[in-house]
């Protein structure tokens, strides 16, 4: 049913999301994480739009704008507002938990991983989703290193919206998409996240001059 | 759909009680007046309550309600969350008036956090309203994400290092945790799905559906997604060893939250783990997410317990102990028994009750004694009589002894233990209730009847932090000696729905 030729654009499709997504593990500079997240974004919102073309499911083209639209423009104006307006006078990731070499490593056996996750789930799978599914576990996975690695709030973030784009990008595949309901729900949820975590950034910032997270080990039982 | 709104008493209170904190929350923005928003919200929230009761009265009368084509659908399990958040919320706004009032003259937080503390008070309330009776997985999913959106915002409503660092973390590990639950989600809908045509799966989220096809399921994509589902919804309802946000932000919110995060925020998520949880019983027989249910549950107790023994900080302690608990809720379904699983839902009602009590007191000793060390507080009832009183039997109801409420629901959990031959589990759980009975215990003598410092002025907190007290006490003591007729139809009714899946019954 799937000609050859796009199962080779649903390959490429996955590997520009990766390297994409290695944009995050790669750069050291706030503008750089949200220009690494918008350029992923953006891929995402093209993958989706190719699963709607294959599938013929119009509602996916729909959730293809809205990621677009509300990922790729609104939620990066929000960040970049963000770094402009942090008091913080190093806009660096200067020396990470995990240095970025390592870091690259790591995020490359990553991808390995959840290739072979991907082989022991035994899903009754088509094209779409044996593409597409190990990379959206891989996107959960870079997520969840950048959290625990980097000493930014803001790059903490980061991570947490890579998770949200491996799991939106999971729902997609698999599911075809649910109803489009919850996929606004879901965007809603993700906006206001962003907003209030930018909020609390800006507190950060002014409480404790900095954004690093070595400043939030105060509460403890000892 | 709009027509659909007056066809039943029940659309309308459903809707009404998603509305009237909505309203209230538009009316708090706009009016801003300090007397004017307390009263807007404790009016609404009584509303709610009333709201909540009568809503109940209905699922008493016809098992199981759908309205608006399915989107809403309520039985007894959502009967008993909805009186937890209702009751819970209602005392919770009256509470707020002493308490952030006295905030208020403290200078600590000015007329527009003030404003912003009942707007986030009553969406928060929205949020929780909206996890019970929703039939959409997904949308119950976003609900309980964007209740953590909404208690984030009122965690950090003090500017301070501490609560800057509390909500950060919650945020981040509530919302990672929460992703797994999505995951798990999804997994429910792909296999519940993956055999239908397209054009007929748009109800595959829905809980009744997934519970009348759990049968056909692939059970090992089953057993999958229930491990991200009780890890998810786990880490939010605080079990252990994910839930190490839960202390911080508990201690950190104020007091008033504090209470409806400890005693009814936790038990939504869990009420999602329950949904689950029916789910993968139906289509896998219930052994398998029992063991998890009891493992991840008598995890909790003992770090609980450890922590317990050895804290320093009132609010923590209380925080420590609402891990215990929501340990003993899933240990108690974990055991599977009839007897269990009526103790762990009976047990769901009467800890947020308890703990609402105990962060109410705790939230009054704090603003009287400016601080939150055990070490540095004692004597309360020479100092504040009533607050006192009310801070003694929440310890000693928490701890479980009789002739209060908790021990009631703890006796059945353990008897269903021992009923069930679940020896070790029984064994450990009881241990470590002794434990921790050792750690409430050795600091309760001195901080309740022990030398008050002499600077500091005598006198209770004003009538409206002492009302939610008596009131709480008195559903203490009643629900020690007897569970009233009613609620024990509608947990009846509930533990068939957890134990046989059967909806029309």
């Amino acid at each position: 049913m799937i000609f050859p030729t796009e199962i080779n654009l649903l390959d490429i499709s996955a590997v520009i999301l990766l390297i994409a997504t290695f944009g995050l593990m790669v750069s050291r500079g706030f503008s750089n994480w949200v220009n690494a997240y918008r350029y992923q974004t953006i891929v995402l919102a093209g993958i989706v739009a190719l699963i709607a073309s294959i599938t013929n499911i119009w509602e996916l083209y729909i959730v293809s704008a809205l990621t677009f639209g509300i990922k790729a423009v609104i939620i990066p104006k929000i960040l970049f507002y963000v770094t402009k307006k942090l008091d913080s006078p190093i806009k660096l990731e200067i020396y990470p938990y995990i240095s970025m070499k390592l870091s690259v490593i790591i995020a490359a056996l990553l991808v390995t991983m959840s290739y072979f996750i991907f082989l022991y789930l035994d899903i009754k799978s088509n094209e779409i989703i044996q593409v597409f599914l190990p990379v959206s576990f891989a996107l959960f996975f870079i997520g969840l290193f950048v959290i625990v690695s980097r000493r930014k709030a803001l790059n903490q973030m980061m991570g947490l919206l890579t998770i949200e784009n491996g799991l939106f990008l999971f729902a997609v595949s698999l599911t075809h998409g649910f109803s489009l309901i919850i996929e606004i729900g879901l965007m809603a949820d993700i906006v206001l996240g962003v907003m209030i975590s930018s909020i609390l950034l800006f507190r950060m910032s002014r409480t404790f001059d900095s954004i690093d997270i070595k400043n939030l080990e105060s509460l403890r039982d000892d | 759909m709009f027509l659909e709104l007056f066809s039943s008493l029940e659309s309308i209170l459903i809707t009404a009680l998603i509305i009237t904190p909505i309203i209230s929350g538009v009316l708090v923005t706009f009016l801003k007046k300090k007397k004017i928003i307390e009263l807007v919200t404790v009016f609404s929230s009584f509303l709610i309550l009333i709201e909540g009761l009568i809503l109940v009265n209905s699922i008493l009368k016809y098992k199981t309600i759908y309205v608006f084509n399915g989107i809403f659908y309520v039985d007894s399990l959502s009967g008993i969350i909805i009186i937890t958040i209702s009751l819970v919320g209602f005392l919770s706004s009256i509470y707020s008036v002493s308490y952030m009032g006295k905030q208020y003259e403290k200078l600590i937080i000015d007329e527009k956090k003030l404003v912003r503390y009942y707007q986030g008070f009553n969406m928060f309330l929205f949020t929780m309203l909206l996890v019970p009776i929703s039939n959409n997985m997904g949308i119950m999913w976003i609900a309980i994400e964007a209740t953590t959106l909404v208690s984030v915002l009122l965690i950090m409503l003090y500017v301070k290092q501490s609560s800057i660092e509390a909500s950060w973390k919650y945020l981040l590990i509530a919302t990672v945790g929460l992703s797994l639950a999505l995951f798990g989600t999804i997994f429910f809908y792909y296999v519940n799905t993956v055999d239908v045509p397209l054009e007929e799966d748009v109800l595959g989220m829905n809980w009744t559906n997934l519970v009348e096809n759990a049968s056909g399921f692939d059970p090992n994509l089953v057993k999958l997604a229930f491990i991200f589902i009780i890890v998810g919804f786990g880490t939010k309802a605080g079990l252990a060893p994910m839930h190490t946000w839960l202390p911080d932000a508990h201690s950190e919110a104020p007091s008033p939250i504090s209470a409806l995060l400890s005693g009814v925020l936790l038990n939504c998520a869990f009420y999602g783990i329950l949904r689950f949880h029916i789910i993968t019983s139906n289509s896998i027989g219930s052994h398998f997410s029992n063991t998890l249910l009891i493992i991840l549950g008598v995890v909790s107790i003992g770090i609980a317990a450890a922590s317990i023994y050895f804290q320093k900080d009132l609010k923590r302690m209380l925080a420590f102990s609402s891990v215990e608990h929501m340990g003993i809720i899933s240990v108690a379904i974990g055991f599977g028994s009839v007897i269990g699983i009526f103790g762990a839902l009976l047990h769901i009602i009467n800890h947020a009750v308890v703990k609402s009590l105990l962060f109410f007191t705790s939230g009054s000793i704090s603003q009287k004694y400016e601080t939150k060390l055990i070490s540095d507080t004692s004597g309360i009832i020479r100092i504040m009589p009533i607050t006192g009183f009310a801070f003694l039997i929440g310890v000693l109801a928490i701890i479980g002894l009789p002739p209060f409420n908790i021990f009631m629901s703890e006796f059945l959990v353990l008897s269903s233990g021992f009923e069930s031959e679940n020896f070790l589990p029984s064994m450990l759980v009881i241990l470590f209730l002794v434990i921790i009975f050792a750690g409430f215990g050795k600091h309760l003598l001195k901080m309740v009847f022990g030398n008050p410092k002499q600077t500091i002025k005598k006198g209770d907190l004003g009538i409206l932090s002492i009302i939610p007290m008596l009131i709480l006490i008195s559903i203490i003591f009643v629900m020690g000696i007897y569970v009233p007729e009613p609620l024990q139809t509608l947990i009846g009714d509930a533990s068939q729905i957890l134990l046989v899946g059967d909806l029309h019954n």
